[in-house]
């Protein structure tokens, strides 16, 4: 038990960090509530899945920066496919649409492993061709979504004594853990952490390290589709201009306790600094912060936390 | 760290509950560090105070997309506020979140864009009408003949869509007007630049310029490149309106396209608050147009200049009818409590 707590401390206290600053909430505004839970997690959802997806690159040791782009792209195809269609068809076409997210990262950690450019300039790169790709689908918000999914993350679950549990915050544990849980135990989950602590150490060992790295950008481009349907499940069209999520879910993953070298840290965390960040946002409307000084601090928090970290981790080793 | 947080924020709470009464208003936009938007919500704030109504303002101003202003809409109805004024990011994306407001009682006031949400009231200038105005004393300058240069907002945008309605109205009332060029500035200053440079520099020939509001870099291109000063037509920005005057040579028209027409949300918000209901849900601003040919219109743009303006606000700082502030209230850019 001991072990496990000093194995997940960093988890543990976002968790702790949350629940504080839900409890300031209801303190800020007494009539927070479910309503507000669920919106809360509505606002989160496409943040979270872009996170998780960059979570998985980062721990594999690379980063992508054409995240928010393929959420783009996701998005549009998605919203003009789905226009008009009937509730069959557009079951199809988001199940397209995730293999498209699947081949648009499969290609950008192609292009890595056989280019050797570093991961930085080729989904940097990929970034504007994911984004003149979206506006070549669709040069302006429009499109539709289906009513079915649409209400797939809205509300509470419709569980009596569970209703104040939003549906949000359900369908991204169930997402996430149904396609990382079983690549976490398999072989691999364990070669995704291999090739981002040490890749030549895991190459000697015999870790297949390209196709390993394209597994990992083909599972973030899987979440980023995720985070695009998100988006369009949210506004019910849309967007070729991609949203702010590319240094948001950067942010999170460093927030939520991974190792931006690699080979260290999980997902849970970066979903809890998801949810942290969205609270701060919430309570700063709330109070009616000055809007030019609200993002000077949601930044000033996330540098406080992590340095905080990075304390407790240094004083940790010493003692 | 964390106990600081808290302790802070249930100060800042308790301060919130125990202060006057008087209306709560939200507001959202999704355009940072842009004069025109900049202006807008300086005008809401000083709507909002000089009305002597409004206790505080929850502004939520950022950059961001539609699912993210869905969030701030969500997180002003968590705040609990009466009314919510905003400018839409897009007309359909924001939807689902005024639905949620109206139907807890909160009136939505849709400034600048319209939404498709028939709960939300809408107060918007009249885009179809700026580019007729424009258009129509554009091709008279021209003497009714040759062809325009026409540069386009930003491709789909809902005011891009109204003002390409307005400009073929007045196109073809105009049969001898042919377009030279038609091209998508996005409302950015160095792209409009860049198109103007490549039109003159592959040697279209044209008669006369008409923009979406992307005004003093074409004249200042024109002026550069020594073409011929053809007649152009802008928006009220305080550059171009100084060149109207300045530039010798130069004829034009600005049209008016008031950001104040936030500072007009809130003033319709209030009211409906009041218990005054407007006669319609869709209240549109029409807009002027000031020359620099006839005596009319250069005393309308004397007038209309200050030099205590930012050079990238709107000069219609106001719009008779609807604002109350003053002038030292809009550049002072305080709201209620500040």
């Amino acid at each position: 038990m001991k072990r496990w707590i000093e194995a997940n401390s960093w988890t543990l206290g976002l968790a702790v960090l949350l629940a504080l600053l839900l409890l300031a909430t209801k303190l800020i505004q007494p009539g927070f509530g479910a309503s507000g839970l669920d919106s809360l997690a509505r606002a989160a959802l496409p943040f979270a899945l872009a996170t998780v997806g960059m979570a998985i690159v980062v721990i594999a040791g690379g980063i992508d920066l054409s995240i928010a782009a393929m959420m783009a792209v996701a998005s549009v195809t998605g919203a003009v496919l789905m226009q008009g269609a009937t509730d069959l068809q557009s079951v199809v076409i988001v199940l397209c649409v995730l293999l498209l997210g699947l081949a648009m990262g499969a290609i950008n950690g192609l292009l890595i492993v056989v280019s050797k450019v570093p991961d930085i300039v080729v989904t940097l790169a990929m970034l504007f061709v994911w984004q003149g790709v979206a506006l070549l689908i669709l040069n302006a918000p429009g499109g539709g979504a289906a009513p079915w999914l649409r209400s797939i993350a809205a509300g509470g679950l419709p569980l009596p004594g569970l209703d104040w549990l939003p549906r949000g915050i359900v369908f991204l544990a169930v997402v996430t853990a149904a396609i990382w849980l079983p690549i976490r135990r398999s072989k691999l989950g364990l070669r995704l952490y291999a090739i981002g602590s040490d890749a030549l150490a895991a190459f000697r060992s015999g870790v297949p390290v390209g196709q390993t790295r394209i597994a990992a950008y083909a599972l973030c481009g899987l979440f980023a589709a995720l985070g695009g349907l998100s988006v369009t499940m949210g506004t019910g069209i849309g967007e070729p201009i991609p949203g702010p999520y590319l240094l948001a879910s950067v942010a999170a993953v460093v927030l939520g306790g991974v190792v931006l070298g690699g080979g260290r840290g999980g997902l849970l965390g970066p979903i809890l600094a998801v949810l942290i960040l969205r609270t701060v946002r919430m309570d700063l409307t709330l109070l009616s912060v000055d809007p030019n000084v609200a993002a000077i601090i949601e930044g000033s928090i996330m540098v406080a936390v992590v340095m905080f970290g990075a304390v407790l981790a240094t004083r940790g080793r010493r003692t | 760290m964390k106990r600081l947080l808290l302790g802070t924020a249930m100060a800042m709470g308790l301060a919130g509950m125990a202060s006057a009464e008087g209306y709560k208003i939200g507001i959202s936009n999704t355009v940072q560090g842009n004069g025109w938007r900049e202006e807008m919500v300086c005008a809401m704030k000083a709507e909002a105070l000089a009305s002597g109504k409004v206790e505080s303002l929850n502004i939520a101003h950022r950059n961001t997309d539609a699912a993210g202003q869905l969030e701030d809409i969500r997180n002003l109805i968590q705040a609990g506020v009466q009314a919510i004024v905003v400018n839409p990011a897009n007309a359909d994306g924001i939807n689902a979140a005024i639905k949620e407001a109206t139907d807890k009682g909160i009136v939505v006031v849709a400034v600048d864009q319209a939404v498709t949400e028939p709960s939300a009231y809408i107060l918007s200038n009249n885009q179809t009408e700026y580019a007729y105005l424009g258009a129509k004393w554009l091709f008279t300058q021209m003497g009714g003949k040759g062809a325009v240069v026409y540069m386009r907002g930003a491709a789909g945008a809902g005011a891009d869509n109204d003002r390409d309605v307005g400009f073929k109205k007045a196109m073809a009332e105009f049969p001898d007007i042919t377009v030279a060029q038609e091209v998508f500035t996005g409302w950015q200053q160095d792209q409009g630049k860049q198109q103007i440079n490549d039109i003159i520099a592959a040697g279209v020939p044209f008669q006369g310029i008409w923009t979406s509001g992307i005004d003093n870099v074409i004249v200042d291109a024109l002026v550069e490149s020594g073409a011929p000063l053809v007649p152009v037509v802008g928006a009220d920005n305080a550059g171009f309106v100084g060149q109207l005057s300045s530039v010798e040579g130069l004829q034009g028209a600005a049209v008016t396209n008031p950001g104040s027409v936030g500072g007009a949300g809130v003033a319709l918000a209030i009211q409906i608050l009041d218990g005054k209901m407007p006669a319609e849900k869709t209240v549109l601003v029409n807009p002027e147009l000031w020359d620099n040919v006839s005596e009319e219109g250069k005393a309308k743009l004397a007038a209309a200049a200050n030099p205590n303006l930012s050079p990238e606000w709107p000069v219609s700082v106001s719009i008779p009818g609807w604002t109350t502030y003053t002038m030292d209230q809009i550049i002072a850019c305080k709201g209620p409590g500040e």
